[in-house]
């Protein structure tokens, strides 16, 4: 339900093929919402005042899954790495960070169909009209795109289960471009094989809107071009190397050492056991690295852990 | 008592590590944390050491 205290800014709709690039400022609520139901919507965002700072599935699947939702960030690329938006509504739950877009190759490939509505040219036709380019289109966020990855290791995708005015709402934490579109797969199983327009409204956040966005983390690495080598963006399309280049990678020599670590009879029994299950590495020194490592992600890092069980 | 020597490898990223880990208080020093890490994971994926105190 929309609070009754949120100041609705605009409202319209986009029909199938179409997409719109929409300025959204920070402390306002994206809502992208179903009309008839079952239609999947790809979405992209760039900071408004910096195009090459743009959301990226990568980072966001990384730190929240295959089906990010409500509670979840929508990430920008490394090296940036900022939560650009925030999922504070999700009423399907069915979202999708493992596709790509679908594109006008993908068509001709699988399809024999040359000229067919496709995510990635609605995208770029969108933002077009800020001056970006198809190259400019990154891989999208799939709201209400039912997926999942089968027992053999291969995605799939599911039945969409988006009802009538179903929505998701993306409050904005750095002004955005955001480019939403109606997916134009009606030959794929993303969208019920059927194009339908989709609603979208934007707001002004409410203080209830902020109170449910947890504080995203605030770390040097989440860089920006100021501490870039190179300053400028490049203009022109050829590359071409920079005779005064000098490699300066970070923490380069890497340079190992050995440490000795003495285990009782008992621990080495369990060293014993571990390396004889053949899952932990070759030899005594690679399990015990392998076990030290793995015990401190489960005690010590932050977010998804990334390991296998047992 | 037996005692066996295990030698790890690592750079200097991975002990930074350890060694936050030793200036937190985790442990006493680096060996004492692996050897802590060792007597957890086997008590948690060990049938066997898992009984043991």
């Amino acid at each position: 339900m929309t609070s009754p205290e949120r100041k609705l800014i605009r409202e319209f709709t986009i029909e199938p093929g179409t997409g719109k690039a929409l300025e959204v400022r920070r402390g306002q609520v994206l809502r992208i919402a179903q009309t008839s139901g079952r239609q999947c919507a790809d979405f992209n965002c760039f900071n408004l005042h910096d195009y090459k700072e743009f959301f990226h599935t990568g980072r966001t699947r990384h730190l929240h899954g295959l089906h990010p939702t409500k509670g979840d960030f929508l990430w920008s690329a490394p090296p940036r790495e900022r939560p650009m938006m925030a999922i504070i509504e999700d009423t399907v739950g069915t979202n999708d960070v493992l596709y790509p877009r679908c594109s006008a190759f993908l068509f001709e490939h699988q399809y024999g169909l040359p000229v067919h509505t496709n995510c990635h040219d609605i995208q770029a036709e969108a933002q077009r009209e800020y001056g970006l380019t198809p190259d400019d289109v990154h891989d999208s966020f799939n709201f209400f795109m039912h997926t999942g990855v089968g027992a053999d290791g291969h995605p799939f995708i599911a039945k969409n289960t988006a009802g009538p005015g179903d929505y998701v709402e993306l409050l904005a934490l750095i002004d955005v471009l955001a480019v939403p579109n109606v997916c134009g797969a009606d030959v794929m199983m993303t969208s019920d094989f059927e194009l339908k327009p989709l609603k979208l409204s934007i707001y002004e956040a409410t203080a209830a809107d902020w109170a449910g966005v947890a504080e995203p983390p605030r770390l040097v690495n989440q860089r920006n071009p100021l501490q870039f080598k190179v300053k400028n963006i490049k203009a022109d399309r050829e590359l071409y190397r920079d005779p005064a280049y000098r490699p300066d990678f970070t923490n380069v020599p890497i340079r190992n050492s050995e440490v000795e670590v003495e285990l009782d009879a008992e621990e080495a029994g369990w060293l014993a056991q571990l390396a004889a299950t053949g899952k932990y590495g070759d030899t005594d020194a690679d399990v015990l690295r392998y076990v030290f490592f793995t015990w401190w992600i489960g005690q010590f890092m932050r977010g998804p852990k990334h390991v296998p069980k047992g | 008592m037996t005692k066996t020597i295990v030698k790890l490898r690592l750079n200097q990223q991975q002990l930074e590590l350890i060694d936050n880990s030793v200036k937190a208080g985790e442990s006493g020093s680096r060996e004492e944390l692996v050897r802590r890490a060792l007597r957890e994971y086997a008590r948690a994926n060990l049938a066997q050491a898992g009984q043991e105190k």
